[in-house]
């Protein structure tokens, strides 16, 4: 499993063609495929490449959304 | 654009431009949808399809009276729609309900209820966002999201999922949007 600190996340932001990961409750997921992360942005709202966990909390979907797209790594504490 | 109505809206703390890329992409969803409806509807045929055709074609037209209903608060707040159909269709705050290989009537109608589950959540974020500080879009978004919620209740309950406690529509469609359509 590899492992992401917050600051190697942020280089996952979807711009450019870069891959598209999210963090949410210690888990980084690859949300690059989806229709509704293109070129990194959510819904105008929310960008790849950060840790998500409190902004889901105000979205009007719950965490099922988020753990349909695979799992590529976890959130290192460092 | 509205000068003082975006001002009004800026000074409620709302970031326009979030607002105005939101709204933008719940257009495209509604036209893109209206688009994708038509051929759902066009597929909805024998005993079992033709029992949700009329339906579905209220929700066809609904989704099209949300798009002409969202245009003007698009250009009153200083935003535009996109010059380019592809790049609208691309931005779409809701993925494509396009017509599934082979569908049955309960393929199709799998397609048309997660539709407005997506549009159901996408209104309520709007709401969310706007409520208390952009009267306007707030009453407009709301308006839309009644109407989405009554979609859903239709196609969930053809489903099986339960009943809506709903009738078809009696006379004229959009009876929440209608008003901005004037």
């Amino acid at each position: 499993m590899r492992y992401f600190s917050l600051e190697e996340l942020r280089n996952y932001d979807g711009v450019d063609g870069k891959p598209a990961y999210i963090g949410y409750k210690g888990a980084v997921y690859d949300v690059s495929g989806s229709f509704l992360w293109s070129n990194g942005k959510h819904q105008a709202l929310h960008r790849a490449g950060f840790d998500l966990t409190e902004e889901l909390k105000s979205a009007p979907h719950g965490e099922e959304f988020i753990m349909r797209f695979p799992v590529v790594g976890r959130l290192s504490d460092k | 654009m509205a000068k003082v109505t975006r001002e009004m809206v800026e000074r409620a703390g709302i970031d326009v431009d979030q607002l105005l890329e939101l709204l933008v992409k719940n257009a495209a969803a509604e036209l893109t949808t209206y688009y994708y409806y038509t051929i759902l509807r066009a597929n909805l045929t024998g005993l079992d399809g033709e029992t949700i055709k009329e339906i579905a074609e209220v929700a066809r037209v609904e989704d099209r009276n949300h798009f002409e209903a969202l245009m003007p608060r698009i250009y009153e707040l200083g935003g535009k729609l996109p010059a380019d159909m592809k790049e609208f269709h691309d931005m779409s705050a809701c993925p494509p309900a396009s017509l599934p290989q082979n569908p049955t009537a309960e393929d199709i109608l799998k397609v048309l209820v997660e539709a407005e589950r997506c549009a159901v959540r996408g209104y309520t974020q709007i709401c969310n966002m706007t409520a208390g500080k952009d009267h306007r879009t707030y009453d407009l978004a709301l308006a839309i999201l009644n109407e989405e919620i009554e979609h859903e209740s239709w196609f969930s309950e053809f489903l099986g999922e339960g009943p809506s406690g709903h009738f078809m529509r009696r006379g004229e469609t959009s009876p929440f949007v209608s008003k901005f359509l004037k």
